[in-house]
C-alpha cells in the first residue's frame, strides 16, 4: 500500500495517487491483475459505455505506427446494463477506484446514461464526445462549444456525482471546449483523446504489394507534444483539474504533464508495451517525492510549475 | 530487482538462437522460474523501440526454458536476430488458451511456421500417450525446420515428401488416418480448409488462429474476429480467448 504523500484531489474526487489508466486500454476491471495489483493504481477508466451493446468495427483495427499506433475499434463494448450487472461488483470487491467513461450518439443517449450513473451512485465519470472512429454523434459534441455545453449542461442536470469531459486535439481552439465544460459546471477535464490519422502499411513480397490501410486514433509516444501543448491551453483558459494524457511511458514524462497544469494523468498506450507501466509510476513517484525531500505531490507540482 | 512470482511477467535470458530453415529462427530463452505452457499459448516480447509487443506461440518448454521457432516478419524479428545468448529480454505470458487436448486419435495438421504450435502439441500428445499423426506442409524442402520431427511431410514443389499443397491431401488423410480430432495451425486458407473438412466428415476441428494484436490480453478489442456461437455471431479476442478455436464456429 502507498503512503498518502500521493494523494490527489479533482474537485472533490479524491483519489490515492495521481496515475490513472486511460480509456479502451484496461478493460473494464481486473483485467490486468494477473500483471499488476490493480488496486494500487489511482483509479482505472473504463473502457468507454454505451447505452446498448456495441460490436465495434469490421475491418483490421490496430496498426503500429513509428511512435505509437493507431486504433479503430470503434467502441465495442458490453453496455452499461452487463457492465453494471457483471463488470461493476468486480470493482467493488477487489477495491479498485475507477471512473466510468461514458459514450453515446445522441444527447438523448448521454442524458440516459447519466441518470443510470446516478440512480446506480457511480462515483465518477468521463464523458467520451471525442472517438473518431464512430461516424455520427460522439465526435461532433466534441468540436463544437455550443453543442458540448448543451451536452454537458444536460449531463450535469441529471449526474450528481464527478464530471469529468474528454477533449479531442482534433479541433482549431481547444481552449473554446474547455470553457464551455467549465461553463456547464464539469469538474475536470482529461485532455487528450487520441489525433486522427491514417497508416498506409505496405510490404512488398516477392514484388506483391500487400497494402494495409488503417484510418483512426493515433495514440503513444508520438502525441505527447500535442498533447502538453494542449494541457498548458486548457490550464490558461480554465480553473478546472486537468487530467493529462497522450504518450506517457516513463516519470519524466509524467513530470512533464504536471508542469504543464495536469493534476493527475492516464496511461494508455503504454500499457500495451508494458502491462505494469501504471503500476511502476505510482511507486516511483512516490520515490522520486521522497528522495528530493518534497512535503507531498502538492509540493511537487508547485515546484514544477514555477 | 524483486520478481513477483505471481505475475505474467518474466526476467527472461536468451539461450541459444539459431538458424532452422532458409527463413526459420529457433529461440531458446531462460526464464527465471518454471513456466506452465499450453500447446497452442503464446508468449509476448517486447522489442526494443517498437509500442507493440511481438506474440510467438511456444514451440517448446523444459522447466522454464522456452522455444519458440519464428520466421522472419519484419521490425519484431530483426530485433529478436540482434539478440545473443545471455541478452535480458522481457516477455510476459503464457497468454491465449491453448489447444483443448482429448483423448482421441488425433491429426497434427501444420503449415510452414504453424508447425511451432503443432509440433508442442505433438510433445504433449505423446506424453500423455495419445495417438496421433503430425503433417505438415511446406513450400519446399528449405523451409522444413530442422528442429521438427515430422511424421509426413509435404512440399508444395515436391523437393521433399509428398507433392503439392497439404491442402490437396486433407481428405485422404481423414480417410486413411480416420481421426477424431484434427489440431491445425497455419496460413488461413490452411485453417479453412481443415475447418471445412471436419464439416464435411463430422470431425472436431481446433484451428489456431493469427491476427495482429495490441495488448494482448484481450482488453483493446483490437484482434477480434466473427465466431458463431449458436444462431448468434459474436467478436471473440484472438489474444485471450483463442488463438485457438473450434474450427466450425469461426466465420471465415
Amino acid at each position: 500500500m502507498v503512503s498518502n504523500i500521493l494523494q490527489t484531489n479533482l474537485n472533490g474526487l479524491v483519489l490515492n495517487n495521481p496515475i490513472l489508466t486511460a480509456s479502451g486500454t484496461y478493460g473494464y476491471n481486473d483485467e490486468y491483475e494477473e500483471f499488476i495489483d490493480v488496486s494500487n493504481l489511482g483509479a482505472i477508466v473504463t473502457k468507454a459505455i454505451t447505452l446498448k451493446p456495441r460490436a465495434g468495427n469490421k475491418h483490421t483495427r490496430i496498426i503500429e505506427t513509428k511512435a505509437g499506433m493507431i486504433n479503430s475499434i470503434g467502441l465495442e463494448n458490453v453496455g452499461i446494463e452487463k457492465f453494471l450487472n457483471e463488470k461493476l461488483p468486480v470493482l467493488k470487491e477487489k477495491n479498485i477506484n475507477f471512473i466510468m467513461n461514458l459514450a453515446g450518439s445522441t444527447l438523448d443517449e448521454y442524458i440516459e446514461l447519466a441518470k443510470i450513473c446516478n440512480k446506480n451512485s457511480i462515483k465518477a465519470v468521463e464523458l467520451n464526445v471525442s472517438c473518431p472512429n464512430v461516424k455520427s454523434g460522439c465526435l461532433e459534441f466534441g468540436v463544437d462549444e455550443n453543442s458540448l455545453y448543451e451536452l454537458v449542461s444536460s449531463v450535469r442536470q441529471e449526474y450528481k456525482g464527478f464530471l469529468a469531459v474528454k477533449l479531442t486535439p482534433n479541433v482549431t481552439s481547444i481552449e473554446k471546449l474547455a470553457q464551455a465544460c467549465q461553463r456547464a459546471e464539469a469538474d475536470a477535464i482529461s485532455a487528450i483523446n487520441t489525433l486522427k490519422g491514417t497508416r498506409i502499411k505496405l510490404d512488398i513480397i516477392n514484388g506483391k504489394i500487400n497494402k494495409t490501410v488503417v484510418t483512426g486514433g493515433y495514440s503513444g509516444r508520438g502525441v505527447k507534444p500535442v498533447a502538453i501543448g494542449a494541457v498548458i491551453r486548457i490550464k490558461q483558459t480554465t480553473d478546472l483539474p486537468i487530467i493529462g494524457i497522450g504518450g506517457i511511458e516513463n516519470l519524466n514524462d509524467v513530470l512533464e504533464f504536471f508542469a504543464a497544469g495536469a493534476d493527475a494523468v492516464q496511461i494508455g498506450t503504454a500499457n500495451f508495451t508494458h502491462p505494469e507501466t501504471a503500476e511502476k509510476l505510482v511507486f516511483e513517484l512516490e520515490n522520486f517525492i521522497k528522495t528530493n525531500g518534497f512535503k507531498d505531490l502538492e509540493e511537487l507540482k508547485k515546484e514544477l510549475r514555477k | 530487482m524483486i520478481t513477483n512470482t505471481t505475475k505474467k511477467v518474466y526476467k527472461a535470458q536468451v539461450y541459444e538462437i539459431q538458424k532452422v530453415s532458409v527463413s526459420s529462427y529457433l529461440m531458446e530463452i531462460e526464464c527465471d522460474r518454471k513456466v506452465d505452457v499450453k500447446a497452442g499459448q503464446f508468449i509476448s516480447i517486447y522489442c526494443s523501440g517498437l509500442t507493440l509487443r511481438r506474440p510467438f506461440s511456444v514451440f517448446s518448454n523444459n522447466e522454464g526454458r522456452i522455444g519458440i521457432l519464428f520466421k522472419e516478419r519484419g521490425e519484431g524479428t530483426n530485433y529478436i536476430k540482434s539478440l545473443k545468448k545471455s541478452d535480458f529480454i522481457d516477455i510476459i505470458g503464457p497468454l491465449g488458451n491453448g489447444f483443448e487436448i482429448k483423448n482421441k486419435k488425433s491429426l497434427l495438421i501444420g503449415a510452414g511456421i504453424g508447425a511451432a504450435p503443432i509440433s508442442f502439441l505433438k510433445t504433449k500428445l505423446d506424453e500423455k500417450g495419445i495417438e496421433n499423426l503430425f503433417t505438415c506442409g511446406f513450400l519446399n524442402k528449405n523451409e522444413v525446420p530442422s528442429c521438427v520431427n515430422i511424421d509426413k511431410i509435404y512440399t508444395d514443389d515436391g523437393s521433399l515428401g509428398e507433392a503439392g499443397s497439404i491442402i490437396n491431401y486433407l481428405g485422404l488423410l481423414i480417410n486413411t488416418y480416420n481421426p477424431e480430432i484434427i489440431y491445425c495451425c497455419g496460413p488461413n486458407i490452411v485453417l479453412k480448409s481443415t475447418a471445412e473438412m471436419g464439416i464435411k466428415y463430422d470431425i472436431e476441428t481446433q484451428v489456431a488462429m493469427e491476427k495482429v494484436m495490441a495488448c494482448g490480453i484481450g482488453v483493446c478489442r483490437g484482434c477480434v474476429i466473427d465466431i458463431k456461437t449458436g444462431a448468434e455471431t459474436v467478436n471473440k479476442s484472438v489474444c485471450k480467448d483463442g488463438p485457438v478455436f473450434k474450427g466450425n464456429e469461426v466465420v471465415w
